[in-house]
């Protein structure tokens, strides 16, 4: 379990200061996975940083398990984290690295192979994690935040630089650590990624939460749906539907009806014998839903205006 | 590709408390500290540099030097050539207090550090105590061997020294004063947190201002010649010093080890209270 009060952190700067996290609720619930997404520039790799006392909020307080994280008497023990694949020395095997933490927590020592099995990385142990490609790096981060076996797991950007396979595997050990009751907290800048892995939603844009809901409730809220209608005769088809009250627009050689499903549109119009070339429940993404949230609050906006959500999170 | 779940793994289930196994404490920070230094190579690389700068040029010294030494041209002491080496060593020392810290912050592994140990005044004394050890140790050890590679050629030329008094002294105290620069440069690396930053500022307050401020005229300058850290500290080091003007082996090992502390609080003060 983590819990935000108010948290805040603001940067000073040049022109003043820079608010990155703006007094935001929130907790996250153990035995589910929680994504924790947003555009670049967010918050949240910074809301993490202060999860794990590394950054020290400006004002507010965020707890683990009903304490601040440096009151952890075994912190690797009760939260793991993967803050990003690059806090490792490139002169030390993973071997080494994963040794040493489990020197600072009192872990047994037989972790070390048991989590490198886990990521597969066996077979790589003794190399220096400087040859790791990015991918491998995110994987001995895994393998680091799991050493404790703790019951809070925080990975910042897991899937980033990972093949298919691994963004699979990922999501795999994502539901399976929460399956065992676990609290996980993922972040990501992309949704399409989350709503694979995620149950319950955290978006943050320019340092506010903008939604904090379950996957389902995400979809239905922000997800519109319409159906979509061909007919030879369309003004036919629009004068029935309108009739019942129902939110109809034309939009090219198409109508649109919100309001109702597919099966309720084709009664309606078969009832009322009007023929249908097309009838198709028509979906916006959980991409585009996003995006839409979050229009506001991007950072940094490419010409075209669109958004720009990929590349680093840093 | 192997995806065991962690409860098969380790067959206990999350979320328990945390009272199962010991609180690790400052002990643990040291042994992740220990392991950390002795498995990147540069540790190895930096501490033999130390060994074959350190006794290599003092029985180079000693060799090249010993009938001038006993000649009655000579106007320096062979006290003073018997540590010799350990002047170019201590630049190795630097080298090694400066990594131990500073690539932590180059590569961003201090995060994975302050995770591990949140009490961060721990990191700074697991560090310090490591580096200062080991380089006592070693720094001890290169002065001894020094010393039997050059005592060989002072005795030929019948000038040796009995390893006793001043010389030994000037052993142990090798390995202090290399022991003492591993800990300010530590400090200076926790404040500084950058490599390249950490050995040219120390090099610098060491080597070359600690000449520059005999160009400083009168009693000040006098005093600030005696008084910066690597004229204060370098006297212990040597069984006659090359500068007469510097304090007293002890009392200027003293004033060293005071500026040392001095850094290593601002140190601990500015490491827990800045951001990682």
């Amino acid at each position: 379990m983590i819990r935000a009060h108010a948290l805040t952190k603001r940067f000073p700067g040049p022109d003043g200061d820079r608010v990155a996290v703006d007094g935001i609720d929130f907790v996250v619930e153990p035995g589910r996975v929680t994504g924790f997404l947003g555009p670049n520039g967010a918050g949240k790799s910074t809301t993490m940083r202060m999860i794990l006392g590394l950054d020290a909020p400006t004002s507010g307080s965020v707890t683990v398990n009903g304490h601040r994280y440096a009151a952890s008497p075994a912190p690797l023990r009760e939260i793991g984290a993967l803050l990003d694949a690059h806090a490792i020395h490139p002169g030390r095997s993973a071997r080494d690295h994963l040794r040493w933490l489990a020197a600072s927590n009192g872990i047994p020592t037989t972790r070390v192979g048991e989590v490198l099995e886990q990521v597969g990385l066996e077979s790589v142990a003794g190399q220096r994690a400087g040859r790791f490609s990015l991918g491998m790096g995110q994987r001995l981060g895994i393998a680091a935040s799991l050493l404790g076996d703790p019951p809070v797991i925080v990975l910042d950007e897991p899937v980033n630089g990972l093949d298919p396979e691994g963004i699979r595997w990922v999501r795999k050990l994502a539901r399976e650590l929460a399956d065992e009751g676990r609290t996980v907290f993922i972040s990501s800048h992309l949704m399409s990624e989350m709503a694979l892995m995620a149950d319950h939603l955290l978006v943050i844009g320019r340092g506010s939460i903008l939604a904090d809901c379950s996957m389902q409730q995400f979809m239905a809220d922000h997800a519109a749906s319409y159906v979509r209608i061909k007919a030879p005769a369309l003004a036919d088809a629009q004068t029935v539907l309108s009739g019942r009250g129902l939110d109809v627009s034309q939009v090219d050689a198409e109508l649109r009806v919100g309001g109702l499903d597919a099966a309720g549109v084709g009664e309606l119009l078969g009832a009322s014998g009007v023929v249908l070339h097309e009838l198709t429940l028509v979906r916006a993404s959980l991409e585009d839903a996003f995006m839409t949230l979050t229009a506001d609050s991007v950072e940094y906006h490419a010409h075209s205006g669109a958004p720009v959500l990929e590349g680093a999170s840093r | 590709m192997s995806t065991t779940t962690l409860s098969a793994v380790t067959g206990q289930p999350p979320a328990r408390d945390l009272t199962d196994g010991p609180t690790p404490g400052f002990g643990r920070a040291l042994q992740a500290e220990w392991v950390k230094l002795r498995t990147v190579r540069s540790t190895g690389w930096t501490l033999l540099a130390t060994f074959v700068l350190g006794a290599g040029l003092t029985i180079l010294m000693c060799g090249l030097n010993a009938d001038w030494l006993a000649s009655p041209k000579a106007d320096e002491s062979p006290g003073s050539f018997i540590t010799w080496g350990m002047m170019i060593a201590q630049i190795c020392a630097v080298v090694l207090g400066a990594l131990v810290v500073t690539s932590e912050y180059s590569t961003g592994m201090i995060r994975s550090t302050f995770a591990a140990v949140p009490t961060r005044g721990r990191v700074v004394a697991a560090k310090a105590l490591l580096v200062s050890s080991v380089l006592f140790v070693v720094g001890t050890v290169t002065a001894l061997v020094g010393y039997a590679g050059g005592n060989w050629f002072l005795d030929r030329a019948g000038i040796g020294m009995p390893l006793e008094g001043d010389v030994l002294r000037a052993m142990f105290g090798s390995g202090a004063f290399l022991a003492g620069i591993g800990l300010f440069t530590v400090a200076v690396g926790f404040i500084l947190r950058h490599t390249a930053g950490t050995i040219s500022a120390v090099l610098a307050l060491m080597l070359i201002l600690g000449n520059m401020v005999n160009l400083v005229p009168g009693t000040l300058g006098d005093w600030l010649v005696k008084l910066m850290p690597g004229n204060a500290g370098s006297a212990i080091s040597t069984p006659v010093s090359f500068n007469p003007d510097v304090l007293g082996p002890w009392t200027g090992f003293g004033v060293f080890g005071l500026e040392t502390a001095a850094l290593l609080v601002l140190a601990w003060v500015l490491v827990r209270r800045r951001d990682a």
